[in-house]
């Protein structure tokens, strides 16, 4: 447990400093802070305009960054990892559980510090057309999206030894995916196809079903990926 | 006790490349044990293996009498690393590296404290312990390196070419690091390629080449082989005079010599009779009247024996697969056996 909790405080470290993380913030607060004044002054909807800064803004700004903090989690530190940290007394799950826990936990942490003030401020200067419970399920939705791509991010970590190769192949597959999962038929469970029905989410117009198998789905394969980093991680070689 | 005992260790990569074949290391309790080879020969693998870094292909392995894995935690709490060149976060600062360590490793907090400004002032690096590690030389990591694999005062401390990149003076001070270590029931084992290191400091030698342990025994035997042979003798003055009456000495009949400038380096065929030759040379020297500028009976030939112990291990390997392919050929089975059984005066390792 000390072990996790020195790892985690470390990475958490280097992610606060990362530049990364110095960009990516400003990114989303900038237009955020945008999207404010013109929804104050011109009587915008509220749902549009949440949709529309998650849709345009956060979620590829976010998708960029996280694949970058994640995908080289493992891959771009190997020599410390095995040199400095895993020579010690520190177990393989226990090194992989404070990865998991410092990069999505920092990646929420993000998310909700932009997207809780962002929500408050668009609802109360802007035409509010919302549904609580919807804005709720919204939020929760986005979450679980960047938590998706997060652990598909640092299973390609530990896969992978190229940090540059691991990113591109993150965001090729989420690409490519929304296209296969469209010629099988199932574009419901595309990043796209969610992330375009957040407005009528927002508003409270999107059915229990829908949004229960959209986040069954995203749940699932964010454990899949989960445990198929502890599963690779404890086996490889480093 | 065998602070480290493995038993026909193989690593393979990839089905590609063995980096280990059937190793048998055993280190007691206590020894300064130099594992030698040339570069990939399998120090860095065993190494890894030893830390449950990676894992091995087949064969058996054991940490104070323990099955090393990636999840004994436990036994490596007991274990010091330091890796080949060493790699730190670049922004950390040393004190900022080892408070890492220690809280890795469990450490109390004031316990850290003291351990590492302790350390920082046994590897000299106290004065730069508050600058990021990005700024500094080789040998400051390298003596950062070995601060981290003392913060836990190990039983066992893995050194993997400590004096990798160092200068002459880096070199000396890292070797005496080395030497205060040792003893106090610490298991030290060095991996290195520079031999002259591993005679400084080491009381048990293994020789290990193309992932086999060719040699293992104590430094002193390793001197015994290495001496026998050449001593050299560097004069000045009248050596025209010394280089007639060197024939006259030769009583064993196995004796050769050969001139380089000022100095002979006179070659035993057998090891009778060293000590006796050795003392007529002296006093030829004292009856011709040259000046004796250096006098060395073959402990810096511990390179050549080590070259040696090579040599005939590359012999042995022709050998042995020309034996095993008439083997197959359809010899008996009684000449392969002898085939494998090694050459004479080559005994099996």
């Amino acid at each position: 447990m000390q072990a996790f909790l020195a790892i985690l405080r470390y990475d958490l470290m280097q992610l606060t400093q990362s530049w990364v993380s110095r960009i990516w913030v400003p990114l989303l607060i900038a237009p955020a802070f945008f999207l404010v004044i013109v929804a104050s002054t011109e009587d915008e909807l509220a749902s549009e305009t949440l949709a529309a800064y998650l849709v345009a803004v956060l979620m590829p700004l976010s998708a960029l960054a996280v694949a970058v903090l994640t995908a080289g989690a493992i891959a771009g530190e190997a020599q410390i990892i095995a040199d400095g940290i895993l020579s010690r007394s520190v177990t393989r799950t226990e090194f992989v559980s404070a990865k998991i826990v410092a990069r999505l936990g920092f990646t929420m942490a993000i998310y909700f510090l932009v997207m809780v003030p962002f929500s408050y401020l668009i609802v109360r200067y802007s035409e509010a057309d919302i549904s609580y419970t919807g804005l709720l399920v919204a939020l929760f939705t986005g979450a679980l999206l960047l938590t998706f791509l997060g652990a598909l991010g640092l299973t390609l970590s530990t896969v992978m030894t190229n940090v540059m190769v691991s990113v591109l192949v993150l965001l090729f597959v989420v690409l490519i995916s929304g296209l296969l999962l469209q010629f099988l038929g199932l574009s419901w469970m595309s990043t796209t196809a969610v992330l375009t029905r957040l407005a009528p989410t927002i508003r409270g117009e999107t059915a229990g079903w829908d949004t229960f198998r959209v986040v069954f789905v995203f749940s699932g394969l964010t454990a899949v990926s989960v445990l198929t980093t502890y599963s690779v991680f404890r086996q490889r070689d480093l | 006790m065998h602070v480290v005992n493995t038993t026909d260790l193989t690593k393979i990569y990839d089905n590609r490349y063995i980096a280990l074949n059937a190793l048998n290391l055993r280190v007691e309790k206590g020894q300064v044990f130099g594992l030698v080879g040339p570069n990939g020969a399998g120090k860095s693998t065993t190494f890894r293996l030893l830390l449950g870094l990676q894992k091995a292909t087949a064969g058996q392995l054991q940490v104070f009498g323990e099955q090393m894995s990636a999840d004994r935690a436990d036994l490596r709490r007991r274990i010091g690393y330091l890796p080949t060149n060493p790699t730190f976060p670049k922004h950390m600062t040393p004190i900022a590296f080892l408070q890492f360590v220690g809280s890795v490793l469990g450490m109390p907090k004031d316990r850290t404290k003291i351990q590492l400004t302790r350390l920082l002032q046994a590897v000299d690096l106290a004065a730069a312990a508050s600058q990021p590690v990005r700024g500094f030389s080789t040998g400051m990591l390298t003596r950062l390196g070995i601060a981290a694999a003392l913060m836990n005062d190990p039983e066992l401390l893995i050194l993997d070419e400590p004096t990798s990149g160092l200068d002459p003076a880096g070199r000396k001070q890292t070797i005496e690091l080395i030497r205060e270590l040792s003893g106090r029931d610490r298991t030290i084992i060095i991996a290195t390629h520079i031999l002259t290191d591993v005679e400084r400091v080491c009381t048990d030698v293994g020789i290990i080449s193309a992932g086999r342990l060719i040699y293992s025994g104590p430094m002193a035997d390793m001197r015994r082989l290495a001496r026998q042979g050449t001593i050299a003798v560097e004069i000045e003055g009248n050596t025209t005079a010394f280089e007639q009456e060197l024939h006259t000495l030769d009583d064993f009949g196995s004796v050769r010599y050969e001139r380089i400038g000022s100095e002979f380096r006179i070659t035993f065929l057998g090891t009778q009779g060293l000590n006796e030759y050795l003392h007529r040379v002296l006093q030829l020297i004292d009856r011709t009247g040259v000046e004796l500028l250096h006098v060395d009976t073959g402990s810096d030939e511990i390179e050549e024996a080590f070259l040696r112990r090579l040599e005939d291990d590359r012999t042995r390997g022709f050998l042995r697969a020309a034996a095993w392919a008439a083997a197959l050929e359809g010899a008996g089975s009684e000449r392969k056996e002898e085939a494998d059984a090694g050459i004479p005066g080559h005994p099996s390792v």
